[in-house]
């Protein structure tokens, strides 16, 4: 019997199935034998009634063999003695006679040839009662032949002897008939026997067979209980094994996020302390491309110029600043110091210059020039412009 | 976590966890570092004054403390002078975006403090210098 996948419906119900066939076929052969005892038991009753039967009329023939004797015996001391009471006698002998032979009839009447055998002692019976009528009137005298001359001419014994033979047969036919019946019911009681111990038997095994198929089914259902423990086992490790996985993996995910946001956070702190550095320097300071473009101004330069960072960058640096050179008047438009500074990766310092604020007036301030490097590459410039004191301010 | 922007909420006591004090004056770091050491089972308290730091560390006695250097009301080396008035052996990090040169941190800061972090490090090399100065 097959039990994997463990506890599926189908076989589940293909052994309910089979059990309640086994239980079904141990039903058919109860019914069977129960059917078959009654019937030998029916068979056995009816065989009884005819065995008693048949030894009631073998009873009757031993009854007329022993009445006819017994009639026989009557007329002959009638006979010899003439008295009224023997007469009596003798009569009621042959009537008795008669009565079994009757009876005997009757009894014999179902059964053909007992019939015949039966009708046949009847009608030597009869002779001899009617030889025995005319004994009786010779010896009561009321007929012509006297006793002697009817005896001197009777053939008694030979037909007694017949009747006798005759009965004899009778008897002896049934006695072979229930002869025949004892064997015919030896043998039904031998094949109910069997029939019996093969339906027991047969039933036993049966039964043996439904008990194998609960306890295979439970061996069965075992198994597979045991399959899925053992199987729900493997699962809560896995699940356990998994779990832990993914709290790892969630604990990296979270460290991750946090050293992200703390990457983002120290970037923004940085940025804004360079800000806030940058912008609380009162001097004014800008950053400048390598081709001297305005890119990032502090306040400072709004404050005094009112240009605003949308007004200068990506402007040039002589929009806002120009050089004095010495011993000149007037300012030079030329910005080659500062170029050449950042070209060669030198600072510039204190060199004296103008700034042009957005209305068009100028102020004197000392320019120094500071190379942007990065990577050892020369990539801008910041330029701080100082206010030069009132007192020294020739050019203006 | 028991982080507020300008109280010292003190955390329940648990026994058998390290607690940690963290003086910031940007409420973002303070809770990021309190969050990440929390995470990893520290006791935190995280201030934002030097003033709130020196109640917190008489309340709750702090195993370690880090603390930054600009503060509002103080600078954090000033700070970890008078916390350490008090408890001379208690081990202090310099969390700070103050960089310094390697130099200035081994012949300045270092008599100061127990270590000095950057903020622009990596949440980990803190944890690092956390562990190393907590180890029994």
């Amino acid at each position: 019997m097959s039990i994997d996948p463990p506890g599926p419906a189908g076989a589940e119900n293909k052994v309910f199935r089979r059990f309640v066939v086994l239980l079904l076929l141990v039903l058919a052969v109860l019914a069977f034998v129960i059917v078959r005892s009654l019937q030998n038991l029916n068979r056995s009753i009816a065989s009884n009634d005819w065995v008693n039967h048949t030894h009631a009329e073998i009873s009757e023939a031993d009854a007329i063999e022993a009445g006819m004797e017994a009639a026989e015996a009557a007329l002959r001391t009638y006979l010899l003695t003439g008295d009224p009471r023997d007469r009596v006698t003798c009569q009621e002998a042959f009537a008795d006679l008669a009565g079994h032979v009757e009876v005997a009839k009757a009894l014999a009447k179902s059964a053909p040839v007992e019939s015949q055998q039966i009708l046949q002692i009847e009608t030597l019976l009869a002779q001899r009662a009617s030889f025995a009528r005319d004994l009786l009137k010779a010896r009561d005298g009321a007929s012509g032949a006297t006793v002697p001359q009817l005896l001197s001419g009777d053939t008694g014994a030979v037909a007694i002897h017949e009747i006798i033979r005759r009965l004899g047969d009778f008897k002896e036919t049934e006695n072979s008939l229930l002869a025949a019946r004892d064997t015919a019911e030896y043998l039904q009681a031998q094949t109910t026997r069997w029939t019996e111990l093969s339906g027991v038997a047969l039933d036993v095994l049966l039964l043996a067979g439904a008990a194998w198929l609960v306890w295979d089914d439970l061996a069965a259902r075992r198994r597979a209980v045991a399959a899925l423990q053992e199987a729900n086992t493997l699962l809560e490790v896995k699940v356990q094994e998994r779990t832990a996985e993914l709290t790892a993996a969630n604990r990296r995910l979270t460290d991750q996020n946090l050293e992200g946001r703390w990457t983002n956070q120290a970037l923004d702190h940085q940025l804004r302390y360079s800000q806030l550095i940058i912008n609380s320097i009162s001097d004014l300071v800008l950053v400048v491309t390598k081709a001297l473009n305005i890119s990032r101004i502090n306040p400072a330069v709004t404050h005094l110029t009112g240009w605003n960072a949308a007004d200068l960058v990506d402007r040039p640096l002589a929009h806002l600043v120009r050089f004095v050179r010495e011993g000149e008047a007037k300012e030079s438009l030329l910005f080659d110091p500062v170029a050449q500074a950042l070209a060669d990766g030198h600072d510039l310092r204190a060199q004296p210059a103008l700034v042009t604020d957005s209305r068009g007036r100028q102020t004197p301030v000392h320019l120094h020039a500071y190379p942007v490097r990065d990577r050892d590459k020369v990539v801008g410039g910041v330029i701080v412009l100082q206010l030069v004191a009132p007192a020294s301010t020739e050019a203006k | 976590m028991t982080t507020t922007a300008s109280t010292s909420a003190r955390p329940p006591a648990e026994p058998g966890k390290k607690h940690i004090l963290i003086v910031d004056d940007e409420r973002p770091i303070r809770e990021l570092v309190a969050e990440y050491l929390i995470a990893r089972g520290f006791r935190v308290t995280a201030v934002c004054s030097a003033a709130e730091a020196y109640k917190a560390a008489r309340d709750d006695a702090a195993d370690l403390v880090i603390t930054d250097l600009q503060l509002e009301d103080s600078d954090g080396l000033e700070l970890v002078e008078q916390l350490k008035s008090e408890r001379p052996d208690m081990p202090v990090i310099l969390l700070t975006g103050v960089l310094f040169d390697q130099k200035v941190v081994d012949e300045r800061i270092s008599k100061k403090v127990s270590a000095y972090v950057s903020k622009t490090s990596a949440l980990s090399e803190l944890l690092t210098e956390v562990l190393r100065l907590l180890k029994p």
